[in-house]
């Protein structure tokens, strides 16, 4: 009982920052959830028994990807423009 | 362009607990989940977070580029070296020459769950050194030439 | 015109997987006749408590040969493209 309500949670924690990623327009905070996904999803890799692609997926999805999103922030615009 | 002092404290202290924890993953990946990509990930994200709090010329002369491309093509060459001498000596290519032999790595392990002792293995724990070492320069040095291209930008 | 075509794509796309889905079962495969030769003989004859290792480094060592290959080979890539991005960079001496 209680792991089918760890995974409702982390489900809907997934669907929502997936939605966050979407609706921000500040390019630094969709990184952020974006981050916020992957951290999510190694998570519930972790709950299924697969230690080692959780650790994969914290290390490269949470941490390096972010660090390359926000590298590329740091170059060009940090809020996105409407589209013309 | 650099993050405020906060963040380059903060990642300057975080630094050295994420390798020892890198290393510890790399070092223990015969026994505990893990293994030589996930430390070498580890340790790579701890040296991404020092690359995005600091300016350019501040991470130029703390991390050298030549050190982290000698270490993945060092990293390749022992994970290929290792697997070459076990042609050497007579048997198949990645045959496990060192398992069971009472030398380095050499301890025997009893059927079934046990607690593990550090010391078997085999040539697996030389494996995941060797990919460890090249994972940390590899895509460390991807990160560090992302900073580059757009270190000259920021100037201007 | 192009938004209803759109959300209709979506919704066959979703109904198509949920209907793989329907018939995958999680969390209790079968064993087959290779897994259980790596569950008995994977602690004897590599000597290691962790059988994901064990089939990783040793019984499947051509692919993370290959593996690391491929990561060499990305990593001369970038590292080539952003060399002539860079020219003239004092630090670049080899």
């Amino acid at each position: 009982m209680i792991e089918t309500i760890i995974h409702v949670l982390v489900l809907t924690g997934l669907i929502v920052s997936a939605v966050l990623v979407y609706h921000f327009k500040d390019l630094l905070a969709a990184a952020v959830a974006s981050g916020l996904f992957s951290f999510l999803i190694s998570l519930e890799f972790y709950i299924l028994q697969a230690p080692d692609v959780a650790i994969s997926q914290a290390a490269i999805g949470a941490g390096l990807t972010t660090a390359i999103f926000i590298l590329a922030i740091r170059s060009t615009k940090r809020y996105e423009e409407d589209a013309p | 362009m650099r993050m405020s002092k906060i963040v380059r404290f903060a990642a300057d202290v975080l630094f050295g607990a994420i390798v020892i924890f890198g290393l510890y993953v790399i070092m223990h990946g015969h026994l505990t989940p893990g293994g030589g990509f996930q430390g070498g990930a580890i340790v790579a994200t701890g040296a991404a977070l020092v690359i995005v709090a600091h300016s350019y010329e501040e991470v130029i002369g703390m991390i050298k580029k030549a050190v982290l491309m000698a270490q993945e093509s060092a990293g390749l060459v022992m994970f290929a070296g290792v697997a070459l001498i076990a042609i050497g000596l007579g048997t198949t290519f990645f045959f496990n020459f060192l398992a069971n032999s009472g030398s380095l790595f050499g301890m025997t392990v009893p059927f079934g769950p046990n607690p593990g002792e550090l010391n078997t293995g085999g040539v697996l724990p030389l494996m995941n050194i060797a990919v460890g070492i090249e994972v940390w320069g590899g895509l460390a040095i991807v990160i560090l030439y992302m900073l580059s291209g757009i270190g000259k930008k920021e100037e201007a | 015109m192009r938004k209803e075509l759109s959300i209709l794509i979506i919704i066959i796309f979703g109904l198509f997987l949920g209907l793989i889905a329907l018939d995958l079962t999680f969390g209790d495969p079968d064993n087959t006749a290779m897994d259980d030769y790596f569950i008995q003989n994977g602690q004897e004859q590599a000597a290691t408590n962790n059988i994901v290792t064990t089939i990783v480094f040793d019984y499947r060592g051509f692919d993370t040969l290959g593996e690391s290959t491929v990561l060499f080979t990305a990593v001369i890539g970038v590292a080539l493209m952003y060399r002539k991005l860079v020219k003239g960079d004092a630090d670049e001496n080899e």
